[in-house]
C-alpha cells in the first residue's frame, strides 16, 4: 500500500509551473492535431516522444497524456463539422454530430462532444486512481481462452451496428480480418499474403489503412460531389439562435444516464487490452440507441448519440493505463507509446511501479485530472476557432487535408509505400461505402484480427488442442452465452425498415447520403 | 427497386472467397509443421465466410442502390491525380509536388478565386514544410 504522504506529494508535484505548462501545451497540441484529419493524437505522440528525452519524467509523461486527451476532444471537431473523423474513435460521433451541424448547430454539437468527452474522461480517471489495482487483478486472471471469448463477444456486439444487412456486416468484418492476416503469422512467423512485397512483412500499417479508409475515402467522395463546382464553405450556416450555440444544463443533465453508460463501457473496455476506444464508442452508441424511447431520432442529430460516443471513447484513455501501470501490458497503440516513453525515462511499468515510483504515478494521476480541466478550458476557446477554420472553402480544406495525410502517413510508415497503401485503401473505402458495406466494422476487425488469432492459438494450446474444451472456463462460457444472446437480441430488434432509416454503424457520411450518394 | 448492386457484389465476394481458398492461400500462405494453429487455418475460414456470405447476398440482396457511373469516373480522376502525385514525389520529392497537387485538386473542385488558390497552393504547403522539417525536424515524403 502506498503511503498517503507519497500520494499527496505526487498530486502536489503537478502544480509546479513547468508541469502545468507542459500539460497545457500537450492538450493544445493534442486538440490541434486531433482536429486535423490524417494526423491524430497517436501520430502526434509518436512524433513528440523523442522531444521528451530532455525532460524530467513527470512533465514528459504529463505532456504525452495531454496530447492524448486533447486529441480525443479534437478528433470530434472534424467528425462533427466535416463528417471526416480526425481519429477513428470519433467516427461514431459523426453519426449524430454531423447532422446536428448541418441543422445550423455546429457549436452545440461540438460543445456537447467536449462536455461528454471530459465527463467520460474524468469518470475513467477517478476509476483508475481508486480501483486500478483490483481491476488489474481481475484482468490478470483472464487468460487467452477468456480473451478469445471476449473478442467474440465484442464482435457479436458490433453485429448490432451492421446497418442495413447483417450479411454485409459479416462480409465487412471478414474482409477486415483477411487484411489483418497480411504479414507475419503470429505463431510460426512465416509470411502470409505479401505477394513478394517485403514491405508488407510486418503487415499493413494501421495508419495507412485507417486514414485511407476513414479520411481519404471521405475526402474523395466529397470532392467528387463538388467536382467542378465553385469552392464553398463546408458548414451549413449557423442558425443564429443563441440556444443553438450552447448546451444548456437541462440538455446536459438529460444525458446523465447516457454519459454514465458510455463512461462505464469505455472504462471497462479500456481496462481490457485489445479493445480500443473505437469499439467502446460504437458499443455505447448501439446500447444507447437500443435503449432509447425514440431510436428513430438517432443518426439525425440526437445529443444522446454524441454523449454516448464521446463519453465512451474518452473514458478509454484513463482506464487504458490500468493494465499498463499495474501489469505492464499496453491495451492500445496509445498505451504502447506511453509505455515506450516510460521506459525511456527509466520507469518499468508493472506490479512494483506503485511501490518503487509511487510519487511519480500519483503525479501522473494528478496531471491527468489537470489535463481534463485544461481540456475543458482550451476546448471552449479552440472549438470556436475550429468552427471558423472549417468554414473555409472546401477546396482549401480538402487539398490541405490531403497533403497532411500524405505527410502524416509517410512519417508514420517511413516512406511512400505507406502512402500508396493509404490510397489503395481509400479506393477500397469508396467502393465499400458505395455498395453499402461498413468501413468501421472493417477497421475494428482489422485491428482486432492479429490479437484474436494469437489468443486463439494460445487458447488451443491451453485446451490441449481441442477448442471445444472451452467449457472448462466459466468466464469464457458466460461471455459466449452473452455473445449468442446479444446477436439474437439485436436480430430481434432489427427490421429492414428501421435499419434502412438509421443505417446504424455506417459512419462518416453514409448515414446521410447512402440512399442517394 | 433495383437490387442488382448487391447481386453483383455478392457474386464478386462469392468468387473472391473461393479464389482465395483454392488459388491464393495455397500459393501465398506458407504452411508450417507443428504448432497449434496453422498459418492457413484462419485465412481459409475467413475465405469461406466471405464466399458463403457472398452467396447469401446473391440470393437475398438488400435494396441498396450504388452511385452512378459518373461518380466513379470522378473518383477515378482524383485517384489518378493522387497516384501520379505519389509517383512524382518518389522522383522529385514532396516539396515540388505538393503545390502542383494542391493546385490541380483545387482547380478540379472548381476553385478559381486567386486568394484561396494562393492559400492552398503556397501557404499550406509552406506551413507543412515549416512544421515538419523545421519544428519537428522530420523528413517530408519522397
Amino acid at each position: 500500500m502506498v503511503d498517503f504522504s507519497i500520494i499527496l506529494a505526487g498530486f502536489g508535484d503537478v502544480f509546479t509551473p513547468i508541469n502545468l505548462l507542459f500539460v497545457v501545451f500537450g492538450v493544445m497540441l493534442g486538440q490541434f492535431v486531433g482536429a486535423v484529419p490524417g494526423i491524430g493524437p497517436v501520430m502526434a505522440m509518436a512524433i513528440a516522444i523523442p522531444f521528451t528525452f530532455g525532460l524530467d519524467p513527470l512533465p514528459a509523461i504529463a505532456f504525452l497524456v495531454g496530447v492524448n486527451k486533447g486529441g480525443l476532444v479534437g478528433g470530434a471537431v472534424p467528425a462533427i463539422l466535416m463528417n471526416t473523423p480526425g481519429t477513428p474513435d470519433a467516427a461514431a460521433t459523426a453519426l449524430d454530430g454531423y447532422p446536428l451541424a448541418q441543422q445550423g448547430k455546429p457549436l452545440k454539437a461540438t460543445k456537447m462532444a467536449l462536455f461528454s468527452s471530459i465527463t467520460g474522461d474524468t469518470f475513467s480517471d477517478i476509476v483508475l486512481i481508486t480501483v486500478s489495482a483490483p481491476l488489474a487483478i481481475l484482468a490478470l486472471r483472464m487468460g487467452p481462452v477468456e480473451i478469445v471469448a471476449l473478442m467474440i463477444f465484442a464482435f457479436s456486439i458490433i453485429s448490432g451496428l451492421m446497418g442495413e444487412s447483417l450479411i454485409k456486416g459479416v462480409i465487412a468484418a471478414a474482409l477486415g480480418l483477411m487484411f489483418a492476416f497480411v504479414g507475419t503469422d503470429p505463431e510460426h512467423f512465416t509470411p502470409r499474403l505479401i505477394f513478394g512485397y517485403w514491405d508488407l512483412f510486418d503487415g499493413l500499417a494501421l495508419p495507412s489503412v485507417a486514414i485511407g479508409m476513414l479520411a481519404i475515402s471521405e475526402i474523395l467522395r466529397r470532392m467528387s460531389a463538388s467536382f467542378g463546382t465553385s469552392g464553398q464553405g463546408l458548414l451549413a450556416p449557423d442558425s443564429g439562435n443563441p440556444d443553438d450555440r450552447r448546451v444548456s444544463w437541462a440538455e446536459y443533465w438529460s444525458c446523465r444516464y447516457t454519459l454514465l453508460r458510455g463512461a462505464t463501457i469505455g472504462t471497462i473496455l479500456g481496462a481490457l487490452p485489445g479493445i480500443g476506444s473505437t469499439a467502446a464508442a460504437f458499443m455505447s452508441y448501439a446500447m444507447t440507441k437500443a435503449g432509447s424511447k425514440d431510436p428513430d431520432s438517432f443518426g439525425k442529430g440526437n445529443l444522446h448519440g454524441i454523449a454516448a460516443t464521446e463519453s465512451a471513447n474518452s473514458a478509454v484513455v484513463g482506464s487504458n493505463l490500468i493494465p499498463l501501470l499495474t501489469l505492464g501490458i499496453p491495451g492500445s497503440v496509445t498505451a504502447a507509446l506511453i509505455i515506450s516513453a516510460f521506459m525511456i525515462h527509466g520507469m518499468q511499468p508493472g506490479p512494483l511501479l506503485f511501490q518503487t515510483q509511487g510519487r511519480l504515478v500519483y503525479g501522473l494521476f494528478g496531471a491527468m485530472i489537470m489535463a481534463n480541466f485544461v481540456n475543458l478550458w482550451v476546448g471552449q476557446a479552440g472549438l470556436r476557432l475550429w468552427v471558423k477554420v472549417v468554414s473555409a472553402p472546401e477546396s482549401v480544406i480538402f487539398s490541405s487535408a490531403l497533403l497532411l495525410c500524405f505527410v502524416g502517413v509517410s512519417m508514420a510508415t517511413n516512406g511512400l509505400f505507406g502512402v500508396t497503401i493509404m490510397l489503395i485503401f481509400a479506393v477500397f473505402g469508396v467502393l465499400m461505402h458505395s455498395f453499402g458495406y461498413s468501413m468501421v466494422i472493417f477497421i475494428i476487425a482489422f485491428f482486432l484480427g492479429p490479437q484474436f488469432e494469437k489468443s486463439l492459438a494460445q487458447a488451443i494450446a491451453l485446451l490441449n488442442g481441442n477448442i471445444l474444451h472451452i467449457y472448462t472456463s466459466p468466464v469464457a462460457v458466460a461471455l459466449l452465452v452473452l455473445s449468442v444472446a446479444s446477436v439474437f437480441w439485436f436480430l430481434s430488434r432489427r427490421t429492414n425498415t428501421v435499419a434502412d432509416q438509421t443505417n446504424l454503424g455506417v459512419p462518416d457520411g453514409e448515414t446521410l447520403d447512402q440512399k442517394d450518394p | 427497386m433495383s437490387n442488382s448492386a448487391d447481386r453483383w457484389t455478392g457474386a464478386f465476394f462469392l468468387l473472391f472467397g473461393l479464389a482465395m481458398f483454392f488459388l491464393v492461400i495455397p500459393v501465398y500462405v506458407e504452411d508450417a509443421q507443428g504448432g497449434n494453429l496453422s498459418p492457413r487455418t484462419m485465412p481459409n475460414v475467413i475465405a469461406w465466410v466471405i464466399a458463403v456470405c457472398g452467396g447469401f447476398l446473391v440470393i437475398k440482396p438488400t435494396t441498396h442502390q450504388a452511385p452512378d457511373g459518373r461518380f466513379f469516373a470522378q473518383v477515378a480522376a482524383y485517384v489518378a491525380v493522387l497516384g501520379a502525385a505519389i509517383y512524382a514525389m518518389s522522383l522529385v520529392g514532396f516539396i515540388y509536388v505538393a503545390p502542383v497537387l494542391a493546385l490541380v485538386i483545387m482547380l478540379m473542385i472548381g476553385e478559381r478565386r486567386p486568394l484561396w488558390l494562393g492559400i492552398g497552393v503556397v501557404l499550406m504547403p509552406a506551413a507543412i514544410w515549416f512544421l515538419v522539417t523545421q519544428l519537428l525536424e522530420r523528413g517530408l515524403p519522397g
